[in-house]
C-alpha cells in the first residue's frame, strides 16, 4: 500500500528520470567509478563488436584506436622495451606518434597494443593499484604482482570486447629483470621474449635470429630497433616512430622516439640490409 | 595450422573446444531492439596548438543523410566557465560525429568543470581536464559516444596544448589534429603545413641527403590562414562540410570567438 | 582476442559468435520491435520579427491509410511556448500528458515562490514571470528526455519542434529527434517537410537577420503557402491543419484551418504515370 501511495503522490513524469546514473554521478562523486555504463541489449557485446570491429565490417560506425607492434626482451643488464607508434582505425592512420610504451611509475613499464583507450585506461589503473600497495605495505610492489593485478581485472570483463595486448616490464631486487604478458583474454605468462601485435610475427623473426641473454647494453637497444624496424617494413598497420626504453633496477631510461624513415634508409644504405628495396632514384 | 595463415580468417579461423558464445535466450529486463542509437551528423573540425595560444576550428553545418537540417550549428563549446554564457570559461571542447553524443559528452564535462572548480575553488587545469575527458569516455566503453572529441587550453606553462581523442577515450597532446567527416582531407594539409612533413630544404643535398625543413611553431596569423584555407578546401570536396566556420582562438587572456562565412551550396 | 596477425586485437569469432551486421542496420528494411506505427507528418516552423509560427496538418495515418482526420498535433505549453509532433501519435500523446504534468508541476511550485511582493512592482508583464519555464528551457528538457529514451533503446519515436521566446525574449525554435539529436535554424521542418517546405521558407529567412525582417502576416503567409505545397505532393496529408503563432503575447492556436485557393491545374501537364500516352 505504502509504495503505491508513493507512487501516486508524486507527480507520474517524475519516473521518467532525464539524467542517467553516472550523469547524476557527476554530481557527486570525487573520483570516476568503476562502472561502465551497457547498451541496453540482450547481448551487450555482440552489439559493441556489431558498432565496433573495423575488421568484420569496414564500415562500422565507431572505429576504435588500435595499436600494433611492441616488443620486450630481457638481458644480462634489464630489460629493452621497443614499439613502433602508429594507430589507425581501419585503414585510416589515425596518429604516427602514439606513445605505446605506458609508464606506470617510475619503475614499470606497460605495452600498448590492441585497443589504445583499452591499454591506457587500465594501465593507468595499474599505476594507481601499485601507488596503493606502495602505500599500504611500504615497499614496491613486484612485477609478478603488479602484472597479476592487471590480468585478474581484465579476467572480471573477458568476453565483454575489451582488446588489449601488454606487457609489463620492470626489475626488482627480489626478481631482477621481471618481464610479464598480459592480454584481455586473461592469459599472463612471464618470459624471456615477447613480440606482440599484427606485426609481432616479424619481429621475432629478426629478434630470434639475434637474440642472447648476454647482449650488451648497446647491441640490446640496437637489436630491439632493428626488430621493429623490420615490422613497420613490413606491417602496414604498423609504423611512424621506434619507441626505445631500457629498463633497468634504478628505473627506467627512454632512449628516444625515432622517426623510422631516416632509420630505415641509414640500416640500408650505411649496413646493405634491406636490398630488396632499390635505393637509385633512376630506376 | 593452416588456417593461421588463410587470406579469409572469418570462413576458417582456428576452432576451439571452449565457447563463449552468448546464449539465446535473453536476460530479464534485457530489450530485444533493432533501433540504431546512432547516426552521422557530418562536420569536421580541426585545431592547431602555437606557442601561447590555442587555436579550435569546426564548421557549422549539421547533416543528417543528405539534408541539411541547420547551417548554424556550433560544434566548439567553452568549458568550465561559472556563469551560463562562460564567459570566463579557458578551455574549448570540438565534437563532431553524433550531435547529441556530442551535446551529451559535452554537458557532462562542463559539469564536472563546474563541480570541480565549486569543490576546489580555482578552475581545471586543461591536464586535468584532459584527463577527465579520457575517463568519461572510458566510462562508455561497451556503450560508445559516437564522437571525436578535441580539447583545445592552454597548459601550466602558458603553451597552447591540443588534446585528440578516439571514440572510447584513448588520448594524445597533439600539436594539431582534425577530426570528422572531413580529417582525411585536412590531415595530410596539416601535417604539411604545421608539422613541415615531406617539406626539404631546397639545394640541401641530393637524394636521400637532403635536409628536412626545419619546425618552429607558427605564429597566430599564420594559422588563422591555415584553419581558414583547410576548410575551403574540405568544403569544396566534401558534401558534409560547409556554411559557416566558428573559430576560437584561446589566448592568456581569454577565448575569442569569430564566425566566417563558407560556401552554402 | 583474435592472435592471428592478419586479425591481431579483434574479437574472435568462437568467443564472440560470428559477426552480426543485423545491429547496425545498415540497409534494408526496418527490423525494429518498436517502429512507428499511428503516424503524423510534416510540422513547419518560420521565425518572425517578434516570434515565431507553426503548422501541421490535421491527419494521423497508419501506413498509407489516412486513418484519424482530426487530431491537434501541436500542443501549447504554459502558454509561453507551442511544441510541433511529427511521428508515431501513441508517443505525441505520452509526451502531451508528460507536458501536462510537468506544466502543472510548473505552475504549482511557481504560485509558492512568486507570490508577487507588493514592494517590487517593476516587474515586467511581458515574458512569463522568472522562474517559469520558456521555450528554450522547454527544449532542453525534452531534448535531455530524448536522449535518454534513446540511451535506453526504448526512443520516443517522433521529432518535435519547439517554439517561443528565449530567456532574452528572442524568437525561439528548435528541434530533437528519436536519438536526442538537437539543432536549431530561422526555419525549421520535420518529414517531408525538410525536403518540400524547407527550401521554400529559406527563401524568406535564409538567416537570423532575414527572419528578424519578418513581419507576422509575411510569416503566416509563407507558412499557409508551404502547406499547400505540401498537400500537393505529400500523399499522406490532409488539406486540415494547426496553426499557431507564439509571441511574448502567448500562444494563439487556430486548429481548423482550411487550406485555400488551391490549383490543381498543374495536375493537367503531368504526363508519364498512368495511361495516357502523350
Amino acid at each position: 500500500m505504502d509504495t503505491l501511495v508513493a507512487r501516486y503522490s508524486r507527480p507520474a513524469y517524475h519516473e521518467n528520470e532525464v539524467l542517467s546514473e553516472q550523469e547524476q554521478q557527476d554530481f557527486t562523486d570525487t573520483v570516476p567509478s568503476l562502472k561502465f555504463a551497457m547498451p541496453p541489449v540482450a547481448h551487450p557485446s555482440a552489439w559493441l563488436r556489431a558498432a565496433t570491429d573495423d575488421r568484420s565490417n569496414p564500415s562500422c560506425p565507431i572505429k576504435i584506436a588500435h595499436g600494433t607492434t611492441t616488443l620486450a626482451f630481457r638481458f644480462q643488464h634489464g630489460i629493452i622495451v621497443a614499439t613502433d607508434s602508429r594507430a589507425t582505425a581501419g585503414t585510416w592512420i589515425a596518429s604516427q606518434t602514439v606513445k605505446k610504451v605506458i609508464e606506470i611509475n617510475s619503475d614499470l613499464l606497460g605495452t600498448m597494443a590492441g585497443g589504445a583507450a583499452d591499454c591506457q585506461y587500465w594501465l593507468a589503473w595499474l599505476g594507481m593499484q601499485c601507488r596503493l600497495h606502495e602505500l599500504r605495505h611500504k615497499r614496491r610492489i613486484s612485477v609478478a604482482a603488479a602484472s597479476k593485478i592487471l590480468a585478474n581485472l581484465v579476467y572480471q570483463y573477458k568476453g565483454m570486447g575489451l582488446s588489449m595486448g601488454t606487457m609489463c616490464a620492470g626489475v626488482t631486487k627480489e626478481e631482477g629483470p621481471a618481464l610479464y604478458y598480459i592480454d584481455s583474454d586473461g592469459t599472463r605468462l612471464a618470459g624471456d621474449l615477447f613480440c606482440v601485435g599484427s606485426g609481432q610475427t616479424f619481429a621475432y623473426g629478426v629478434l630470434d635470429a639475434q637474440y642472447r641473454f648476454d647482449l650488451s647494453t648497446e647491441e640490446a637497444l640496437e637489436l630491439g630497433s632493428r626488430s621493429i624496424l623490420a615490422a613497420t617494413h613490413r606491417d602496414a598497420y604498423s609504423g611512424g616512430s621506434i619507441n626505445l626504453y631500457h629498463v633497468k633496477e634504478s628505473g627506467w631510461e627512454k632512449h628516444g622516439f625515432t622517426d623510422t624513415n631516416p632509420v630505415f634508409w641509414k640500416t640500408k644504405l650505411e649496413k646493405g640490409e634491406f636490398s630488396n628495396v632499390t635505393s637509385s632514384l633512376d630506376d | 595450422m593452416a588456417a593461421m595463415f588463410s587470406q579469409n580468417p572469418l570462413m576458417n579461423g582456428p576452432n576451439y573446444s571452449i565457447s563463449d558464445a552468448p546464449k539465446e535466450d535473453a536476460p530479464e529486463g534485457a530489450r530485444q531492439h533493432r533501433f540504431d542509437p546512432y547516426t552521422d551528423n557530418g562536420g569536421s573540425t580541426l585545431a592547431i596548438a602555437g606557442d601561447d595560444f590555442a587555436v579550435l576550428a569546426g564548421d557549422t553545418r549539421l547533416t543528417s543523410g543528405y539534408s541539411i537540417n541547420s547551417r548554424h550549428h556550433p560544434k566548439l563549446f567553452k568549458i568550465g566557465g561559472t556563469t551560463a554564457d562562460q564567459k570566463d570559461a579557458t578551455i574549448v571542447l570540438s565534437v563532431v560525429g553524433f550531435a547529441a553524443d556530442g551535446e551529451a559528452l559535452k554537458e557532462r564535462l562542463d559539469t564536472i568543470c563546474k563541480m570541480y572548480r565549486y569543490r576546489h575553488g580555482k578552475p581545471m587545469s586543461v591536464k586535468a581536464c584532459a584527463q577527465r575527458l579520457s575517463t568519461i569516455l572510458y566510462q562508455k566503453r561497451f556503450f560508445p559516444y559516437y564522437a571525436h572529441a578535441i580539447l583545445g587550453g592552454l597548459d601550466e606553462e602558458g603553451k597552447g596544448a591540443v588534446y585528440s581523442y578516439d571514440p572510447v577515450g584513448s588520448y594524445e597532446r597533439e600539436q594539431c589534429r582534425a577530426g570528422g567527416a572531413a580529417a582525411s582531407l585536412i590531415m595530410p594539409f596539416l601535417d604539411n603545413q604545421v608539422n613541415f612533413k615531406n617539406q626539404y630544404t631546397p639545394n640541401s643535398g641530393e637524394g636521400h641527403a637532403l635536409q628536412e625543413r626545419e619546425r618552429r611553431p607558427l605564429t597566430r596569423g599564420e594559422v588563422e590562414v591555415l584553419v581558414k584555407d583547410a576548410f575551403d578546401g574540405a568544403v569544396e570536396r566534401h558534401i558534409e562540410v560547409g556554411d559557416g566556420l566558428q573559430i576560437m582562438v584561446i589566448t592568456q587572456n581569454g577565448i575569442e570567438e569569430v564566425l566566417l562565412p563558407l560556401k552554402k551550396d | 582476442m583474435d592472435h592471428r596477425p592478419q586479425a591481431w586485437g579483434r574479437p574472435r569469432d568462437d568467443v564472440y559468435g560470428a559477426y552480426d551486421a543485423s545491429y547496425l542496420q545498415t540497409t534494408g528494411p526496418k527490423t525494429a520491435t518498436q517502429a512507428p506505427v499511428v503516424t503524423g507528418t510534416s510540422v513547419i516552423a518560420i521565425k518572425f520579427k517578434d516570434g515565431v509560427v507553426m503548422a501541421a496538418d490535421n491527419l494521423a495515418s497508419y501506413g498509407s491509410l489516412a486513418r484519424f482526420t482530426d487530431v491537434k498535433r501541436l500542443r501549447p505549453f504554459l502558454s509561453t511556448s507551442i511544441v510541433g509532433f511529427g511521428g508515431d501519435v501513441s508517443d505525441m500523446q505520452f509526451l502531451d500528458r508528460h507536458l501536462n504534468e510537468l506544466a502543472i508541476d510548473e505552475a504549482y511550485e511557481h504560485d509558492h515562490a512568486e507570490t508577487p511582493s507588493p514592494s517590487d512592482d517593476s516587474t515586467t508583464t511581458t515574458q512569463p514571470p522568472r522562474g517559469q519555464l520558456n521555450a528554450a528551457n522547454l527544449h532542453k528538457y525534452l531534448s535531455k528526455l530524448m536522449y535518454r529514451r534513446r540511451s535506453d533503446f526504448d526512443p520516443l519515436w517522433n521529432q518535435i519542434l519547439v517554439a517561443g521566446l528565449d530567456s532574452a525574449s528572442k524568437p525561439f525554435l528548435a528541434s530533437v529527434d528519436l536519438r536526442g539529436t538537437t539543432f536549431s535554424s530561422p526555419s525549421l521542418a520535420t518529414g517531408f517537410g525538410a525536403m518540400l517546405a524547407q527550401p521554400i521558407m529559406r527563401r524568406f529567412a535564409a538567416t537570423e537577420e532575414d527572419a528578424a525582417k519578418l513581419t507576422r502576416e509575411q510569416a503566416v503567409d509563407v507558412v499557409k503557402e508551404c502547406m499547400k505545397v505540401l498537400f500537393y505532393r505529400d500523399a499522406r496529408s490532409l488539406d486540415r491543419y494547426s496553426l499557431a503563432v507564439v509571441t511574448k503575447d502567448g500562444v494563439e492556436l487556430r486548429e481548423d484551418e482550411q487550406l485555400e485557393k488551391q490549383s490543381w491545374a498543374f495536375a493537367e501537364r503531368i504526363r508519364g504515370y498512368g495511361t495516357q500516352t502523350v
